[in-house]
């Protein structure tokens, strides 16, 4: 369901995201990268599909 | 069949051998609900260990301590970005 799905892309967007020691607030960079990893994943996603129809 | 006059429809709880679908469903809705806080703990405990107690001592130093502190906030804001993000897509 829709809450699986953001604790999945939570947990693999920190990774990718917050690579140091988590400070008292995200800076900047940490906040635009998990906010873009969200998006990236659901574009990624849309190829995925569009692929597979392709196959089909 | 009696003078009471409503329409007989069957009432809920008037019958114990008959498990009501409304109890059940949301007993279920709470079972979820604890599996998910069960799961979002332990992806927290996993996350902060691996950031915040990287050369583990004979006790939790002050510093390891503020780390996990502020890693939780962190884990929880993050998925609140990500939620947002998620769910505000506008094409």
């Amino acid at each position: 369901m829709v809450n699986e799905m953001v604790a999945k892309l939570t947990s693999s967007c920190w990774d990718k995201c917050i690579t140091g020691t988590p400070g008292s607030k995200f800076i900047n960079s940490e906040q635009t990268c998990l906010s873009n990893c969200a998006q990236r994943y659901l574009d990624m996603s849309m190829l995925i599909m569009k692929q597979f129809q392709s196959m089909l | 069949m009696n003078g009471y006059g409503s329409s007989s429809s069957s009432s809920s709880g008037s019958s114990s051998s008959q498990p009501n679908p409304e109890v059940l469903m949301d007993q279920l809705k709470n079972q979820l609900a604890q599996a998910y806080a069960e799961e979002f703990l332990e992806t927290v405990r996993g996350k902060c260990f691996e950031k915040c107690i990287s050369k583990p001592g004979s006790s939790l130093s002050g510093s390891e301590s503020s780390c996990v502190s502020r890693c939780v906030e962190r884990y929880i804001e993050a998925t609140g970005i990500i939620s947002k993000a998620l769910f505000s897509q506008q094409r």
